[in-house]
């Protein structure tokens, strides 16, 4: 158990993704969520977490999803001094995922979504896709072609 | 005070600063100045009853002056406004010292009980005129404090003597021809170690001539005493030099020489807003210069080089020098946290009687200076943690002893300045948190992870979770946490950050980094499209009320007859969000060519903190910043400028991007 990290699970469109709790701020609920007019379109606005006013990213239009109103949390998710929140459909349950359990992405995955994981888990059954949360905030850092 | 800010209230369409001119002579006017006055003269005053309450026999005469003009000044200034209660209050709290003065009684514990209850009432009925609320009867307290006199003095009723005034005493010595010495002396260790006391120098000067005033002042690094001597001899000098002590003669004032005796003179009071209007005047010169710097760049080929050079050396050290300025003007907005600390002085004297604890609350940096806005915000974190340290973190005085503590509790309040950053800490020796029951507590309430590993950061988010609460009736030893959410909260929306340390049996740690100056800006705060924006007061020029007639529509824009003819823009239409049918009223924005902006209502002005949208995402035109009101949601500041060149691009609302609610 020497090399396992804890993880916050977050449900979005049906699947699992775990969020290393290190890299999490902060959660809360998306009611606060102040539009940001002319931002790119899976940016559905700006919030406060710790002092500062940070992006929310709508994770389903990022991952090329139809919208789809079903978010309930925010995972503010901080990486080399850059802060931006996630908004996932759920967000209950901390795991601890035991490093060996953690499998590299298949290769040809396809998608968008492909390029954000750090892993792939299977925990109890359950297929569990592991966020790299530095590739998030890399990507998001330049707006996508179809804002 | 912690009032509303009084702009803050909702006015249908606010005056524009340029149209403000405050009268100055407004009876109105006298009330704000009563208010700071007389907070200033019982926040000192509760300093030194404060200082004496352990013993308050231990007082001299200095303590007795400086309270009995503290009073002195409320009553008469109450007088001036018509505060009855508080000016017969305050004559009786004076009358007393006068009484003790005189020696007829002495200071007991009861007078210093009285003369502290007496501040706290002064400053509820102060403040609840200022609310407008009743003001609370205060012919009790009168009593008490009359009871404590002998029943043949009439001083706590009848008016009471105008007060000798040493000052006055000694200027009169003066011109009467006698020999007056002012003496300072500022103690240090050194001089403590070779019995150089201020003790000591008192008994000396007293041997020398005659004390007729002493008084100390607080200066970087300690207290300094002045004393007034009238003395015989030209060898009083020789007589009484010594290291630390400076003698010189007393000259008296040529004229008014009783405004010495009130406030320091060295002291301006300024208005917020006046100095606000020079920050601006600042932020136009560095705009200005960037001009003159883009022109000189212009210039460079057709000046013969050295000229060129010259020119733009004069440039670059007027940017220094306006930076210099800058910085001034920021920093007269900083006030030390005296005032606060001090403050908590009551909350801890309160506290600590009802919780059945001895305290001893001990100030360090109280000199430390952060921005007004800093400090009047900094009040209720600072309540709360000195309440939780009192009420959770001290132990009873029996369970201290039986741990091998002193039984009366310590509570460290410190301030210091770090760089660009100040530092507030509140530190118990209490028995310290119990992390592991905090953290079992989390895990039954499912908001960590079972076998999350136990850490003093996650201790305190989980402090901070609005409503977690570690305190319960059957195990009050792992307390801490009531009102912890409101502390973070405060500590993030000043754009500091808060930690904690704490040992188990031995204490607790709580330091706020705070920043030292804020961008802070006064802002109408608009609706549009179901929205609120906050618009920077200085980028509008004029608020006009928009009537349907004096709109034309030409192709796809909308012109507002106003002043001539102005482009008019709705903000509902450039952030594509639906227009609201009903009147409009329109903000005149812009340099060069002013754009009218139209929003649905203005709702007031506000004092906000503008916060940097830094993220790359939301680096979005007409967007300057964000702010929040209160209610913890951001509110987008509008960089009108940008507004004003996206209409200007702009053809008709159709053609804007994103189109997003």
């Amino acid at each position: 158990m020497s090399s396992a990290e804890p993880y916050v699970l977050c449900e979005l469109a049906g699947t699992a993704y775990a969020v290393p709790s290190r890299a999490v701020e902060r959660m809360e609920m998306v009611e606060q969520i102040t539009p940001a007019p002319n931002a790119p379109a899976f940016v559905d606005g700006v919030v406060f977490s710790r002092g500062r006013v940070v992006p929310a990213v709508n994770l389903r239009l990022r991952f090329g999803w139809v919208p789809y109103d079903l978010r309930t949390r925010l995972v503010v998710v901080a990486h080399a001094g850059r802060a931006v929140g996630l908004i996932v459909d759920a967000a209950r349950e901390f795991v601890t995922i035991p490093a060996d359990a953690v499998q590299p992405p298949p290769e040809g995955l396809a998608g968008t979504g492909g390029s954000y994981l750090a892993g792939v888990a299977t925990l109890a059954g359950k297929v569990i896709l592991i966020l790299d949360v530095a590739a998030v905030l890399e990507h998001t850092a330049t707006a996508a072609p179809d804002a | 005070m912690d009032t509303p800010h009084p702009r803050a209230a909702a006015a249908a369409v606010p005056r524009i600063a340029q149209a403000t001119v405050p009268g100055s002579d407004d009876p109105d006017d006298l009330f704000p100045v009563y208010l700071a006055e007389c907070e200033e003269h019982l926040t000192a005053a509760g300093r030194v009853l404060l200082a004496l309450e352990p013993d308050p026999a231990r007082h001299d005469r200095g303590h007795l002056d400086a309270l009995f003009r503290n009073f002195h000044t409320v009553k008469g200034l109450s007088g001036m406004v018509g505060l009855r209660e508080a000016e017969h209050l305050a004559h009786a709290l004076e009358g007393y010292l006068g009484a003790v003065r005189r020696g007829a009684v002495g200071l007991s514990a009861a007078g210093g009980a009285a003369l502290l209850d007496g501040v706290k009432a002064l400053e509820e009925v102060i403040a609840a005129r200022a609310e407008g609320l009743a003001v609370p009867p205060v012919e009790a307290l009168v009593g008490r404090v009359a009871a404590l006199l002998p029943a043949d003095d009439a001083a706590a009723v009848a008016p009471a003597p105008p007060p000798p005034d040493p000052v006055a005493r000694a200027d009169a010595a003066a011109r009467a021809g006698a020999a007056v010495w002012r003496v300072r002396f500022a103690p240090t260790p050194a001089l403590t170690g070779r019995g150089l006391t201020v003790t000591a120098v008192r008994d000396r000067l007293r041997a020398a001539g005659e004390i007729v005033h002493a008084e100390p002042t607080v200066v970087p690094g300690g207290v300094s005493f002045t004393f007034l001597v009238v003395a015989a001899g030209d060898d009083f000098a020789a007589a009484v030099a010594d290291d630390g002590l400076t003698v010189e003669r007393y000259e008296p004032a040529a004229a008014a020489p009783r405004a010495v005796s009130l406030t320091p003179a060295n002291l301006v009071r300024v208005d917020l807003g006046r100095l606000d209007d020079r920050m601006r005047t600042v932020g136009e010169l560095v705009i200005t210069r960037a001009r003159l710097e883009n022109g000189l760049g212009r210039a460079a080929a057709a000046l013969p080089p050295a000229e060129w050079r010259e020119l733009r050396e004069t440039s670059r050290v007027m940017e220094r020098q306006l930076r210099d300025l800058r910085e001034g003007v920021m920093r007269v907005r900083l006030v030390p946290v005296r005032d606060v600390f001090a403050r908590m002085r009551f909350v801890v004297r309160d506290l600590a009687r009802e919780a059945g604890r001895d305290v001893d609350l001990v100030l360090t940096g109280e000199a430390t200076e952060v921005d007004k806005y800093v400090v009047e915000r900094l009040a209720d974190p600072l309540l709360h943690l000195i309440r939780n340290a009192v009420s959770h973190g001290l132990e009873a005085p029996a369970e201290r002893v039986a741990a091998g503590k002193p039984s009366r509790g310590r509570i460290d309040l410190r301030a210091a300045a770090a760089g660009g950053a100040v530092v507030v800490e509140v530190e118990d020796d209490g028995r310290g948190i119990d992390v592991e029951a905090v953290f079992s507590r989390a895990r039954a309430a499912g908001l960590v992870p079972a076998d999350a590993p136990v850490d003093l950061a996650g201790v305190l988010e989980l402090l901070c979770a609005p409503g977690f609460s570690t305190r319960d009736g059957a195990d009050r030893a792992s307390g801490r946490g009531v009102g912890m959410d409101v502390v973070a909260r405060a500590v993030e929306d000043l754009g500091g950050t808060l930690a904690l340390d704490t040992r188990r049996g031995r204490g607790t740690r709580f330091t706020a980094r705070l920043p030292l100056t804020l961008a802070i800006t006064d802002a109408l705060i608009v609706t549009a499209g179901g929205r609120s924006y906050a618009v920077p007061q200085s980028a509008v020029r004029e608020v006009v009320a928009v009537e349907p007639a004096a709109l034309t529509a030409m192709e796809n824009n909308e012109l507002l007859a106003h002043r001539g003819v102005l482009l008019l823009v709705r903000l509902a239409d450039v952030f594509g969000l639906g227009r609201s049918a009903g009147p409009v009223v329109a903000l005149v924005v812009g340099d060069g060519a002013p754009v009218a902006l139209a929003v649905d209502k203005v709702l007031g002005v506000r004092e906000v903190v503008v916060r940097p949208l830094a993220d790359p995402l939301v680096q979005v035109p007409g967007v300057a910043g964000a702010t929040e009101l209160g209610d913890g949601r951001a509110v987008l500041i509008l960089d009108t400028a940008g507004l004003a060149r996206l209409a200007r691009t702009r053809r008709r609302p159709a053609d804007t991007p994103g189109g997003k609610p």
